[in-house]
């Protein structure tokens, strides 16, 4: 039983004054003499029975009466099987329904979209709703949708299969937050989703008590699948993993280049292939990884993306140190860079080299004149004071994020230089929040010398790829190939007329394991109930088709109140 | 005559502030003797005494027809007592007796003193040797049976003398006086009746066996017939000290039945062994109660 107005229900301590007016009147009654005591002990001796009775049930009338009214006050609401053409009422409620439209709804089950089911729970559970209720719907994009009942379904109707990726439990964690703030009688949560072991996140929901979470059951029939995890180009080669549910078999991996198939390999999900791209021209390519068609076709293509361009010409002056010196060589052994002047690395600006890598001086006193030459190339950063120690935080080169820098220079801005010039100008890694390898205006410039008195990048594994970074790609101004969530496909950054990095789209891997999570684990981290399309008509909205008691209530409240009139008066 | 209030058909309290026992009780009497056609005790004799005036309502057959040819002159006959009637009035002066239910009415003994005060003069005024015994839980007062003059004073003195509700009305006392009662007569107990009925009745029924004619005025106050007050309240015996507590409301039905038929009760013992028993409420104007007795 759920109540409209469950704060009236304080008023069920008034039951107890019966009781209590009861007790206090026969504390201290007056004293009067009365000399026929005889006759009155006799009276009573008779009566005491009859008395006795009389005050129970006086006290039992008086007590529920109170109670009956208090009750009909909170306006109980009571199952009860809604008239025909008539909703049930329900109290009102703060309600998120969570439609789990991502990639792995797209897969189709005896011949329907898994989708259709949960689009149809998420319609039945906003059908149901009242005008006074309040409704938001989330969707794999996890944006909570305030709107209408005919709204939100309108968008429920609306929706397709998402290329997004849905954390259930972030999403039900912010939908209790959200209904949580509203001061309505009830709040919900429906959850219509695959419940595949994947889109639980991690930690728990941490649902607060009062909130109800409904999580709609997974289908009986879940198929195995496979596809594509991830396809990246690397030295020539495309390493493409396969993912899906643990134990479906192996599946040809095809790799097509311009729409021309160039490989073939057989992968099951865990494992990884490489193919060996062809020789192409220097240029930005693209490509494909596909499988063989399945349920869930979103995960059997993936795009990558992959330039290629001839090594880098680069030296290294003296002052750039012996690590810098050795990388260089090590990469030039290994034909990722040839001996040039194009990228020169030292502690200063190289007067003919197309672009200056530039490390800070060994000695303090040349920090100025490092800086007047800077000025006079028009870079925007400057060498500054010495910094305080920290680990390096770089999102644009892979490998050298959390290595300790001791020694460092801060890298100050000075004015808009580079940007104002439509050159690039960007902070590249940070140490402590504060720059610490900035490009601007040909300049790559860094706080720390590349010498392990400063940093321990030279000792590093990252260190080689590092130099191959600096020299191939920051010094040309390239951002890495990146890789985010969505259709797959790719989008080229450009600078002008050059192209200098590309974003690779393509579902969230995780979305390729089907296999659905175990009921108890639902329920420990959701901190809902799991149950089918039947019970959640039953019982959401605090099991609506529930009926106002508050009416039958008064009209017994008045009985009683007749009846107490009656022995109060006829037994008297 | 008739435009003068019978003060014996007023409010007993409005009667009681005339002044004290014998103002009272003599205005009651010249009330009571004065409306009515005969003379309600029997006593009056065939031996002549004396002539008196004849006044309206003596009985026609008592008129001197000689005195009336000779001087044109109404004159009745009074007699010489001849039948030697002895009257003993018993007062019950127990501590609940001095119990009234409401300021505006005369305590239970109040009203008995004027009452017997009354009676006696009646009595008295008919030459009938009239007594008077006062009791609580022992004999107070002794004034024994005589007709001589002043006897109603020496009566009205030993109603004042006897002090107000000391202790409850024994039956060892009532038991106690009957042996003071030697010769068969009237006797009229005055009571409240607050005392145990069985024990009560044994020594009444013994003056019966005596031969005494017996007369019993059960006095009750009205608020002891009806219970009310306030919704709960403590009641305590004044004489006992015990007390119980009820609810008026509730209980008064149940009492009232309690009283009606402890009433009942007394009436039917009384009449099974020929005793007289009237119940006179406090309230009830003097002159009616006195017609009981008539």
């Amino acid at each position: 039983m759920t109540f409209l107005h469950p704060l009236a229900l304080l008023g069920l301590a008034a039951a107890a004054i019966p009781a209590l007016l009861h007790l206090l009147e026969r504390r201290i009654p007056p004293e009067a003499e009365f000399p026929p005591l005889r006759y009155l002990s006799e009276a009573e001796r008779q009566s005491a029975r009859r008395l006795k009775l009389r005050h129970l049930l006086l006290l039992l009338l008086r007590t529920a009466l109170i109670a009956l009214i208090a009750l009909a006050a909170a306006r109980p609401l009571v199952p009860a099987p809604a008239p025909m053409g008539r909703a049930g009422v329900h109290p009102r409620t703060a309600l998120v329904v969570i439609l789990d439209n991502s990639v792995s709804s797209g897969v189709v089950v005896d011949g329907r979209p898994v989708l259709d089911r949960l689009r149809a729970a998420a319609r039945s559970s906003l059908a149901a709703a009242a005008a006074s209720d309040r409704l938001w719907l989330v969707l794999a994009d996890g944006i909570a949708r305030a709107g209408t009942r005919e709204a939100l379904l309108t968008t429920v109707d609306s929706a397709g299969v998402s290329t997004r990726r849905l954390d259930l439990t972030a999403a039900v964690r912010d939908a209790a937050r959200l209904v949580n703030a509203e001061p309505l009688e009830a709040r919900e949560v429906h959850v219509m989703s695959d419940l595949q072991r994947t889109a639980l996140g991690p930690g728990r929901a941490g649902v607060t008590r009062g909130i109800r979470v409904l999580v709609l059951a997974a289908g009986s029939r879940v198929p195995a699948n496979r596809g594509v995890g991830s396809a990246r180009v690397s030295d020539g080669a495309v390493a493409a993993s396969v993912v899906g549910t643990p134990g479906a078999g192996a599946v040809a991996v095809t790799l097509r280049v311009r729409g021309r198939e160039v490989g073939r390999a057989l992968a099951a999900p865990g494992s990884a292939v490489s193919i060996t791209l062809p020789r192409v021209a220097p240029g930005w390519w693209v490509g494909e990884a596909t499988l063989d068609p399945d349920e869930l076709r979103a995960d059997d293509r993936r795009v990558f993306a992959w330039r290629v361009a001839p090594p880098a010409r680069a030296t290294a002056s003296s002052g750039a140190g012996p690590f810098v010196a050795a990388a260089l060589a090590v990469l030039e052994q290994g034909q990722r860079v040839r001996r040039g002047a194009d990228v020169v690395i030292g502690d200063r600006l190289e007067g003919g080299a197309a672009v200056s890598v530039v490390v800070p001086p060994a000695d303090a006193a040349l920090i100025g004149q490092v800086n007047r030459a800077l000025a006079a190339r028009g870079a925007r950063w400057r060498l500054g004071v010495a910094g305080t120690p920290g680990s390096i935080a770089a999102s644009s080169v892979a490998g050298i994020d959390g290595i300790q820098v001791a020694r460092r220079y801060r890298l100050d801005a000075m004015g808009e230089a580079g940007s104002e010039k439509g050159e690039d100008s960007t902070v590249l890694a940070r140490v402590n929040g504060e720059p610490w390898l900035a490009r601007d205006a040909g300049v790559l410039l860094l706080g720390s010398r590349l010498d392990t008195a400063w940093t321990a990048l030279p000792a590093a594994p990252a260190f080689v790829p590092f130099v191959d970074a600096l020299v191939n790609r920051l010094a040309r101004g390239e951002a890495p190939v990146s890789e985010v969530e969505g259709a797959p496909g790719v989008e080229f950054r450009r600078r002008g007329a050059d192209t200098v990095g590309a974003i690779v789209s393509g579902p969230d891997p995780r979305e390729s394991d089907l296999t659905p999570a175990l009921p108890a684990v639902v329920r420990d981290v959701l901190g809902g109930d799991i149950v089918d399309a039947a019970a959640l008509a039953a019982r959401r909205f605090a099991g609506a088709g529930h009926s106002d008691a508050s009416g039958p209530l008064l009209v017994l409240a008045l009985l009683l109140a007749a009846a107490e009139l009656g022995v109060a008066t006829l037994t008297r | 005559m008739a435009d003068t209030p019978r003060i014996d058909l007023l409010d007993p309290a409005d009667v009681a502030r005339l002044g004290g026992i014998e103002i009272v009780a003599e205005g009651v009497v010249e009330g009571f003797l004065a409306g009515i056609h005969r003379s309600p005790f029997r006593g009056f004799s065939v031996e002549f005494t004396e002539h008196r005036a004849y006044q309206p309502g003596d009985e026609l057959r008592y008129l001197d027809w000689r005195i009336l040819a000779r001087a044109d002159r109404l004159f009745v006959k009074q007699f010489e007592e001849e039948t030697n009637l002895r009257a003993m009035i018993l007062m019950d002066a127990s501590r609940s007796m001095a119990w009234r239910g409401a300021p505006a009415r005369l305590t239970k003994r109040a009203y008995a003193d004027r009452l017997v005060a009354a009676l006696a003069l009646i009595l008295l005024r008919q030459r009938d040797a009239t007594g008077l015994i006062t009791f609580d839980e022992a004999v107070r007062e002794v004034v024994p049976a005589r007709v001589r003059a002043g006897q109603w004073a020496r009566l009205v003195r030993g109603l004042e003398r006897t002090p107000d509700g000391r202790g409850t009305a024994a039956v060892a006392a009532l038991r106690h006086l009957t042996s003071l009662l030697a010769r068969r007569g009237l006797v009229v107990l005055v009571s409240d009746l607050l005392f145990d009925r069985d024990l009560a009745l044994t020594a009444l029924r013994y003056l019966r066996h005596r031969g005494h004619q017996v007369i019993v005025l059960h006095l009750m106050d009205p608020a002891e017939a009806e219970l009310s007050g306030p919704p709960e309240v403590r009641f305590q015996d004044p004489e006992s000290a015990a007390s119980v507590v009820v609810r008026p409301r509730e209980l008064a039905r149940a009492y009232g039945e309690t009283v009606r038929r402890e009433i009942a009760a007394w009436r039917t013992m009384c009449r099974r062994h020929g005793i007289a028993y009237h119940h006179v409420l406090t309230d009830l104007p003097f002159g009616m109660a006195l017609r009981l007795l008539a």
